[in-house]
């Protein structure tokens, strides 16, 4: 089955990009949480930075929809595929590509970043959404249980919890305390800092995922309103990034927003 | 091990000692070695019913079986009673083996006519299980359970049932049933369930958890009711990559919470290979009672059998279903909706074959209807005849039905269910599997069918216990 799925997306990959692509993801007004809105801007951001149509089209069950079960996923023309790295791939099979001009050094370079983002960023982002007991009940609970009639939110909601403090625990995160969880944050921060300094983007004067990445993340926690609003500020002490944000939103996005 | 002594309540009255119809009792035309006896006209009275074997059944509802038999008045009646009362006792469910004796009255306070019925009982060891084959839906399955009958001595009884389907089906279901007393037989269901399926011809899969209630009762000794209450959370799981797009968008969790009223009446004289009789089911559901699944739906089946010479059987059947949203905000799942196609309904096609498909999986409709008229026959030159020759039979038939979205507002409404209706006709060989299911092998012959029908010509094989 999986070796079906995988040649018919090389096959898939042979055609154009069809004019009605469309990306799933849930309703961002009332729905969505931070991790999952970062992934989606940053999927987003990855699209426009390619020069690729596509549309946004909203769904409360985005989540069960997505082949991986995670949001967001486009579909392209007969295919359906979800997260970051699997449609830069399939959008590398036709022929678009942001790291033409990359030596493999580069690459790997490149793809490590991109780990360090998922690893820290987005875990960081799970961990304060589903273990900061005050952002999990005024915030996460709400929006995640919107899209259930009562009594299924609740029992959603803890099945949902349940699952993301196993990865946490799997990920040696549960552990850390909340002062522990910054620090990380702020690592990392350091770390794309000094990757970045001095330059546009990441490799040089030309986006790549890298960029549409971090901007996905840093962007969803400069504006999502939490009760705990420290992680924001951390990400606030690196105007370097703050910059690059903004270009990305202005170059991208054609809109401006003040973090 | 106790014993419930019933007397007659009322002293017995001055009975002749011998029947008034004396010439009738013995019919004096016949060879004297062979009497036959008319036992209505031989009075009788029981005085005394004694039940042995019962340790922890409580009396009343023991009573309450066997109460009847004092209003016998001959003996023929007795016999009656009797049987009926050992059907009764058989259905509270409490009993292994219950054997009837019946014997004249002796000792102090026997009336003339008097009899004595003794009732041998053997009860359920308070835990019992075993692995039983199931049959259903062109499916078999096998079934591990687990009850403990009769555990507060009024044939409450605990089960527990865990099946696995040669489909990927998997249901585990615990239930409480509680009798109860009362001339119209209620019975009180209580179960927590959780059951996987599997469906490639529609490409999804889904998971339900769930609550029912069950009330049963008799209104007439024929005409039996159920009032269920369920409530399932449901997950719909998109079964593969290559599933349809319009299956994917309905994956996700909803909640049912629904009414249903379930009406049968079976007058038919065997289950499997009726003979005559016939069989209505009527259900009536509304959903949306909390949970975000809402529709309201109503379905029939009706079967009747005629036999138009020896082992000659027609049966016709018909059955239909239509059901509607509540309000656009509330969701009708996939398993909600209705199908048509398939061995057990209509033949030559494939499962699900008939009505919207994308992509090839079959979408479901809010409206159906479908026939059936089948002959059965015994098979040519009777092979085997008064043996296993007679758990097959030849079978010709013609079914007919139609799917879609019809409403019932609609003007011309009549005419939108006689519009694209397919017809399949074929001959085969029908086998009846124990007293639990009915197999087909049939060949088949799609006769008229629309575009985007899945046709299933040639031969078909069906097993299931309900078919058009």
């Amino acid at each position: 089955m999986v070796l079906v799925d995988r040649i018919q997306i090389e096959l898939g990959a042979q055609e154009p990009w069809p004019k009605d692509v469309k990306l799933f993801q849930p309703y961002e007004v009332e729905q969505i949480l931070l991790p999952d809105n970062a992934n989606c801007l940053a999927v987003q951001a990855f699209l426009k930075m390619c020069n690729l149509d596509f549309q946004v089209e909203p769904r409360a069950n985005a989540e069960a929809m997505s082949p991986s079960g995670k949001v967001p996923f486009i579909k392209a023309g007969a295919f359906v595929i979800s997260e970051l790295e699997p449609i830069v791939q399939f959008i590398n099979n036709k022929g678009i590509t942001l790291t033409d001009k990359l030596d493999p050094e580069m690459k790997s370079d490149m793809r490590a970043y991109m780990s360090l983002v998922h690893n820290v960023m987005e875990v960081a982002e799970l961990y304060i959404c589903w273990c900061d007991k005050e952002t999990y009940n005024e915030v996460t609970s709400v929006r995640y249980g919107s899209i259930y009639p009562w009594p299924l939110n609740h029992i959603q909601n803890r099945v949902k919890r349940a699952s993301v403090i196993k990865k946490l625990k799997v990920l040696g995160w549960y552990q850390k305390s909340m002062s522990e969880v910054f620090e990380e944050v702020e690592n990392c921060c350091q770390a794309l800092t000094d990757r970045l300094e001095g330059k546009d983007f990441f490799f040089g004067d030309k986006p790549t995922e890298l960029d549409a990445l971090v901007f996905g993340h840093l962007f969803t926690i400069l504006t999502t309103p939490l009760p705990n609003s420290h992680i924001a500020n951390t990400v606030r002490n690196y105007p370097v990034l703050i910059n690059l944000v903004q270009r990305i939103e202005k170059d991208y996005f054609k809109r401006e927003t003040k973090h | 091990m106790g014993t419930v002594y019933a007397k007659s309540e009322d002293a017995p009255t001055n009975l002749p000692t011998l029947p008034p119809q004396e010439p009738h009792a013995a019919h004096p035309s016949h060879k004297p070695e062979s009497k036959e006896i008319f036992l209505d006209g031989v009075k009788a009275r029981v005085d005394k019913i004694h039940v042995d074997g019962l340790a922890r059944t409580k009396d009343d509802i023991i009573e309450d079986c066997i109460r009847d038999l004092f209003k016998a008045t001959d003996f023929q009646d007795v016999l009656l009673k009797a049987h009926r009362a050992r059907l009764k006792l058989d259905e509270l469910g409490c009993f292994k083996n219950i054997a009837v004796f019946i014997d004249t009255s002796k000792g102090t306070g026997a009336s003339p006519d008097g009899l004595e019925v003794t009732f041998n009982v053997t009860e359920y060891k308070r835990v019992t299980g075993g692995v039983t084959t199931q049959v259903g839906n062109n499916e078999g399955a096998l079934l591990v359970g687990l009850r403990a009958p009769n555990i507060f001595g009024r044939g409450e009884r605990v089960q527990v049932e865990y099946s696995h389907g040669s489909k990927r089906t998997t249901n585990f279901n615990m239930a409480f049933i509680k009798p109860m007393r009362g001339k119209y037989r209620p019975i009180f269901t209580t179960s927590v369930f959780q059951s996987n399926a599997e469906w490639p011809v529609s490409g999804y899969k889904e998971l339900d958890r769930g609550l029912l209630f069950d009330f049963g009762f008799h209104s007439t000794s024929l005409i039996k009711h159920n009032i269920q209450w369920e409530a399932t959370i449901r997950d719909l799981g998109v079964l593969s990559r290559n599933t349809s797009f319009e299956v994917r968008e309905q994956a996700g969790l909803s909640l049912k919470s629904s009414l249903r009223h379930i009406i049968s009446i079976d007058l038919r004289d065997d289950l499997i290979f009726p003979s005559a009789g016939s069989l209505l089911q009527i259900t009536s559901e509304a959903a949306g009672l909390g949970g975000d699944v809402g529709y309201l739906k109503n379905e029939f089946y009706v079967q009747g059998n005629y036999s138009i010479a020896e082992d000659f059987v027609l049966q016709g059947t018909l059955s239909g279903g239509y059901m509607r949203g509540l309000t656009n905000d509330m969701k009708i799942g996939m398993s909600d909706k209705y199908y048509l196609g398939g061995p057990l309904s209509l033949r030559g096609f494939r499962m699900r074959g008939v009505g919207p498909h994308s992509d090839g999986d079959a979408l479901g409709s809010l409206a159906f209807w479908s026939s059936g008229l089948h002959l059965f026959t015994p098979l040519p030159f009777r092979p085997g005849r008064g043996g296993f020759g007679d758990l097959f039979k030849t079978h010709l038939f013609i079914t007919a039905g139609n799917i879609g979205d019809f409403k019932i507002s609609d003007q011309n409404f009549l005419e939108t269910l006689a519009a694209n209706v397919r017809i399949s006709y074929g001959l085969g060989i029908a086998l009846r599997l124990g007293n639990m299911a009915r197999v087909e092998v049939n060949y088949c012959f799609p006769h008229t069918f629309e575009r985007g029908d899945q046709t299933h010509p040639g031969i078909q094989f069906g097993i299931g216990v309900q078919f058009t």
